[in-house]
């Protein structure tokens, strides 16, 4: 079913998300889930390294888009920093967190191998791997385990265009798809709260429901740890 | 025009308040502001007990001139002294051009105060209820944040295009322009500038997907009169408004009458001041000095932004008593030669009296050899009666001499910058 009325539009790769009044909210509760999900506790400053039209950046606070009453920042009585996911941004992202302490940084897997040679020209990489958790957001499947980059604590799922956001549980290390957010059907994952494409899960071993306590509805997408970050 | 929200009467109110009645009110507001700060904020404190000055007997703006000045540097130094018991969630970063980049704050309560000139602007800009506007990204910029709020509020939809201001973005944005036919739309210059240069040979010509835009409103660079015209003339729009501001609170912009952006004086007090501290004449280039007027989000009083930047003289015909600001040039767009500071503003006149050079990024080039008064140009596209373009850069800017670079098709990410160093670029000589 289409969004009715909707008054926010955002292009996102590969389709587009359009709410109306109300859905935001949902999906910020369902985002904050997620950082809970990741080990994320309340009242934690969270770094935002991504566009301003991904759902991780403009669902952080209720200050950055209108209707939406509380974003991550307010469900988490926390702090959020926006730093957005272009070059000439990341190059400044050191700094930043050389001013202020982060317990969080989630960025886009796209920027990570730019971060991390900033970090290390700045002599921070070592600061920063101990002070605060990593957060890489991928897409199709969790990048493969890199050295020179800066290490990850957690994975995050976000395929843009189905709006599916799924955490690497720190329980089963597994990336929880949320029992009344998404419905499993054979490959096919299918987005319940917004009208969105269903996804098509090419690779990754998927495990039903009672998989992992942590939820014990939800539906568990496993990738084979060799040679990945995980 | 009334608008029902309740917020606009405020709005209304102080747009209609004439000269000294301003000025009293916005004293009262200076008061206050410097009051949170001494008693909230260490940094100030320290700051004005070693200056001698307090902020319970100010009475005048001339009582507030005898505030210091601070500059990014001293805020970036003073750390957690400079933590605002309600500075807010949410953090944005100053671009770091010029040194170290800046964490600035953003509370509910400020945020509020700046929607509504957001509103204003977008009024005058010719936004109306119904209307869809294609917007910055929320995370780009403390005012960017605002927009979507102020459209909302406006009884619009809000259409954002996947990516950030990056030259590498163009097409992204002009796919969003299509499949959502904004009447609208906020963005930057130097984003426009490459999304018109990359559009040569291409089979969809810019100003048809434009078609049925309105108003484009820029910020990002001073618009020169030839650029306004350009811009306006190649994506076929109606209008298009400058908007300003910086992260430390100052907020300007553009009227239909184009004769310099107002400042908006409900949210920000900023004024002019030559290199020994003393306001210059409207009309006068000075160093641009931001106040914000809120107690909420990060303190800034009489903060040095750098910015050369000048009052217009006079009234507008538009009816405004805000004052109205050209800012001329960020640290970050300007370069010394000799003993000349040369805004990219400047050079960008020089280059536009010659038709052809209109609407190119033009980007300062900081090289050794300036401090020896020669300046270094960089030009987009191929060469154009450079010989008499080296004349008038002389002749109007003072330089002893100056060189050219063209980029041919070099791409360049503009992003803000106007200003690049020497060795960031290889750059083909001519
Ligand atoms: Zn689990
Ligand atoms: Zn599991
Ligand atoms: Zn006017």
């Amino acid at each position: 079913m289409p969004t009715e009325n909707p008054y926010l539009l955002f292009d996102v790769p590969g389709g587009q998300l359009a709410f109306g009044d109300g859905d935001l909210d949902v999906w910020a509760e369902h985002l904050a889930w997620c950082y809970r999900m990741m080990g994320i506790p309340d009242g934690s400053t969270i770094a935002v390294q991504d566009y301003g039209s991904s759902p991780i950046s403009f669902l952080g606070s209720s200050l950055l888009m209108p209707g939406l009453r509380r974003g991550v920042a307010e469900r988490f009585d926390g702090r959020f920093i926006c730093l957005d996911a272009s070059a000439e941004r990341v190059t400044l992202t050191p700094a930043l967190l050389a001013q202020l302490s982060v317990d969080a940084l989630v960025i886009r897997e796209d920027v990570l191998e730019l971060l991390s040679a900033e970090l290390r020209k700045k002599g921070f990489a070592d600061l920063a791997q101990r002070t605060m958790k990593t957060i890489v957001v991928f897409g199709d499947e969790p990048p493969a385990l890199n050295p020179v980059r800066l290490q990850p604590s957690r994975h995050f799922m976000h395929v843009e265009s189905a709006l599916l956001l799924a955490p690497q549980c720190v329980k089963c290390d597994c990336f929880h798809l949320r029992e009344g957010f998404y419905e499993v059907d054979g490959r096919m994952i299918r987005n319940l709260r917004l009208a969105a494409p269903p996804y098509y899960l090419s690779r990754g071993e998927l495990f039903g429901p009672s998989h992992c306590a942590a939820g014990i509805h939800d539906w568990c997408i496993g990738w084979s740890p060799r040679g990945r970050g995980i | 025009m009334r608008d029902t929200t309740s917020g606009c009467a405020r709005n209304d109110l102080i747009e209609t308040l004439s000269g000294a009645q301003l000025t009293a009110w916005q004293t009262g507001r200076l008061r206050e502001v410097t009051n949170h700060a001494y008693f909230d904020v260490p940094f100030y404190r320290k700051l004005w007990d070693r200056a001698g000055v307090e902020p319970g007997p100010l009475r005048s703006l001339e009582d507030f001139e005898r505030f210091p000045t601070i500059s990014k540097h001293d805020l970036v130094e003073a750390g957690d002294g400079w933590t605002n018991p309600h500075q807010g969630p949410v953090a944005f970063s100053t671009r770091g051009t010029s040194g170290a980049p800046l964490l600035v704050w953003l509370s509910a309560e400020e945020e509020e105060a700046y929607i509504q000139p957001t509103m204003r602007g977008f009024r005058w800009a010719g936004f109306r209820s119904g209307m869809t506007a294609l917007l910055m990204s929320p995370v780009w910029h403390r005012l960017a944040a605002c927009e979507a709020h102020a459209i909302a509020r406006l009884g619009g939809r809000c259409a954002f295009f996947w990516g950030s201001m990056g030259s590498e973005f163009t097409d992204s944005f002009l796919h969003t322009l299509s499949s959502q036919r904004p009447e609208f739309i906020t963005t930057t210059a130097p984003f426009l500038l490459s999304l018109i240069r990359g559009s040569h040979g291409a089979t969809n010509r810019p100003h048809q997907l434009f078609k049925g835009v309105r108003s484009v409103v820029v910020v990002g660079l001073p618009l020169t009169p030839r650029m306004r015209e350009f811009l306006r003339d190649r994506l076929e729009v109606e209008d298009v408004f400058e908007r300003g501001g910086t992260q430390e609170g100052a907020a300007i912009d553009e009227c239909r009458w184009h004769t310099a952006p107002h400042v908006h004086e409900d949210v920000c007090y900023l004024e002019v001041l030559d290199d020994a501290g003393i306001p210059v004449a409207p009309g006068s280039r000075g160093r641009l000095i931001v106040t914000k007027l809120s107690t909420a989000g990060s303190v800034f009083v009489r903060y040095d932004t750098g910015d050369i930047a000048a009052f217009a003289p006079g009234q507008c015909p538009c009816g405004c008593g805000f004052r109205r600001l050209k800012i001329y040039g960020r640290p970050e767009s300007s370069v010394l030669v000799g003993d000349r500071i040369i805004t990219a503003y400047d050079v960008r006149m020089c280059i536009e009296e010659d038709p052809t050079l209109v609407g190119r990024n033009v980007l300062l080039i900081r090289e050794a050899n300036a401090r020896a008064g020669v300046l270094t140009v960089a030009i987009e596209g191929e060469a154009h009666d450079p010989a008499k373009l080296q004349a008038r850069l002389r002749e109007q800017l003072g330089v002893a001499s100056a060189d050219l670079v063209w980029l041919g098709d070099l791409r360049v990410n503009w992003g803000f910058r106007q200003v690049l160093d020497g060795r960031e670029l290889q750059l083909p000589r001519s």
